[in-house]
């Protein structure tokens, strides 16, 4: 190909460039970007804090509860915390605006908690958290999460075994 | 004529990466090189021994930009080697896609700065816009533009669906076009022929003693190709080509790395063709590792890399080394600068296609 041809393209295609930030920039909807995180969804097994890099998420035991924190400016967007969760409580979107002034670098983060409550069959002090789906088979139902939620550790594996006769709960 | 020592880099405006060099010049040619490393050592070998084995998945992906699939899928292949983990076949299809998408990419990348480096920037802009939209490919398919974590211990992480298979076909249509106008513009431009040919020369024999790896090598006529070689993943069933050229200069080694884009693109669409149907991973859940030792080898788009790993009860390794194949290049830099002129030095560095943060990580 001659070089001239090649210009003689540029100049009747026009830039190949985004116009951005004054324009919109494409963004593809795979793009690993912000991290989000659906507490309700949140099991609690801390599979994430153990394999994010970086050390950007962190579990807290608090005397409210188990208290989740995920610093934005530490995460490298790997997405390893996504792969690993049971419950798709931690997802990344597609959002990569996370430019911030830096007086504003401490709201760059994810606070949440899991509370504690009593457990509603022997009244336990336990986290209400979203019950471990992996290896219970049929899918736990909307209302069974919330009814699983409010058992303590030794009550949910009862449960489970009342509801699966035949399969024994694999944790 | 008079004789001087000179000083190029570890920052110099032609060199891409932090080297230095020690010339002794006589005049405008150089008498004898002194490579002097160690300026981007971030003490990752260490810190590898202080993460987990999950954790060391994304660390070894940021060892180096342009190889940051074949770090954790060579570290991947080494504890499932240890753990005695069977990839899905799947798997396997994935990622020889991820390895040749990053290899296109990084063929374009060295080739584009050749451009720039020749004083050719017209030329360098063209290139580095082909190489974009394999970047778009990355962004789109794995969600990065040079971090695409594909690998996960015991598989990949991400999947292809029919849409995203059209997707690829068709990106890769477009760039296959690109790279044969391309190739051909290296192969009968002025500038690029009077700038390259003849310069740099390794001799085979000279390639041989260094033990270079990787496009270097086969641009001096050593037809070595670890996919090849030593089938890794799905390589075993595809058909791959390998290049050589007999010369052993600056333009034989672009060219290699041209003609290895299009290799790359012929086995993606294999990939693609063949992927078969099942898991894309081992298990979601994480298998516990069990203490052992292993190697594992990939053919990195710099060539040859090696990762040992050596697991003990703790699920931090006891120890990970890697051997780069920039390390084995770097050393053939001696003989490549060895009568050289001056202003050919960027050039011959950049033709090894030097990885020093994968060097001295």
């Amino acid at each position: 190909m001659n070089i001239l041809k090649l210009f003689y393209r540029n100049l009747t295609q026009g830039p190949s460039t985004v116009a951005f930030p004054f324009g919109p920039a494409w963004t593809p909807p795979k793009l690993r970007g912000r991290i989000r995180f659906d507490l309700p969804a949140c099991t609690g097994c801390r599979a994430c804090e153990q394999v994010c890099a970086p050390g950007a998420i962190r579990f807290d035991k608090t005397p409210e509860g188990l208290r989740f924190m995920m610093w934005h400016n530490s995460c490298v967007f790997c997405g390893l915390c996504n792969f690993y969760c049971p419950t798709d409580a931690i997802v990344q979107s597609d959002d990569w605006h996370l430019a911030h002034p830096t007086a504003r670098m401490y709201e760059m983060a994810i606070r949440e908690l899991i509370p504690y409550t009593a457990c509603s069959a022997c009244g336990t002090k336990t986290l209400a958290s979203a019950p471990n789906p992996v290896g219970v088979e049929p899918p736990f139902s909307a209302e069974e999460i919330e009814q699983f939620r409010h058992l303590c550790p030794g009550c949910r594996k009862k449960a489970l075994e009342e509801r699966t006769p035949n399969h024994a709960p694999t944790e | 004529m008079s004789n001087f020592t000179i000083p190029v880099g570890p920052l110099h405006v032609a060199l891409e990466e932090p080297m230095y060099f020690r010339l002794d010049v006589q005049g405008e040619t150089i008498a004898h090189v002194d490579i002097h490393a160690g300026h981007v050592h971030r003490g990752i070998e260490y810190l590898v021994t202080k993460r987990n084995v999950f954790q060391n998945v994304v660390l070894t992906e940021r060892v180096c930009s342009l190889c940051s699939n074949s770090h954790p899928q060579a570290y991947a292949m080494a504890i499932e080697r240890i753990a005695g983990i069977v990839v899905p076949p799947r798997a396997q299809y994935l990622r020889a896609v991820a390895d040749e998408v990053k290899r296109v990419a990084s063929h374009l990348f060295n080739v584009a700065i050749l451009a720039h480096l020749v004083g050719f920037d017209a030329l360098f802009m063209h290139v580095m816009e082909v190489r974009e939209r394999m970047q778009d490919v990355k962004e789109s398919v794995f969600g990065n533009r040079m971090d695409i974590g594909a690998n996960a211990i015991g598989g990949v992480r991400y999947d292809i669906d029919a849409q995203g298979i059209g997707y690829l076909n068709q990106q890769l249509d477009a760039i296959d076009a690109e790279v044969v106008e391309i190739i051909d513009l290296y192969r009968t431009n002025g500038s690029i022929l009077g700038r390259t040919r003849g310069i740099g020369v390794l001799p085979h024999a000279d390639a041989v003693d260094c033990g270079v790896v990787g496009p270097v090598a086969r641009a001096a006529g050593i037809d070595y190709d670890l996919r090849v070689k030593a089938p890794y993943t799905a390589y075993d069933r595809l058909d791959v080509t390998v290049h050589t050229l007999p010369d052993g200069d600056v333009w034989s080694r672009a060219m290699i790395r041209l003609y290895e884009a299009r290799t790359a693109i012929g086995l993606i669409r294999q990939c693609l063709r063949d992927l078969p149907d099942g898991p894309t991973i081992d298990s979601r859940e994480r298998p516990s590792i069990p203490a052992g030792e292993a190697i594992a080898r990939c053919e990195a788009p710099r060539g040859e890399l090696i990762y040992y790993v050596r697991m003990g009860d703790s699920p931090k390794p006891e120890r990970v080394k890697w051997r780069v194949p920039s390390f084995m290049n770097w050393d053939a830099l001696r003989i490549m600068l060895k009568e050289a002129k001056i202003a050919d030095i960027a050039i011959i560095v950049n033709s090894i296609d030097p990885c020093i943060s994968c060097t001295e990580r």
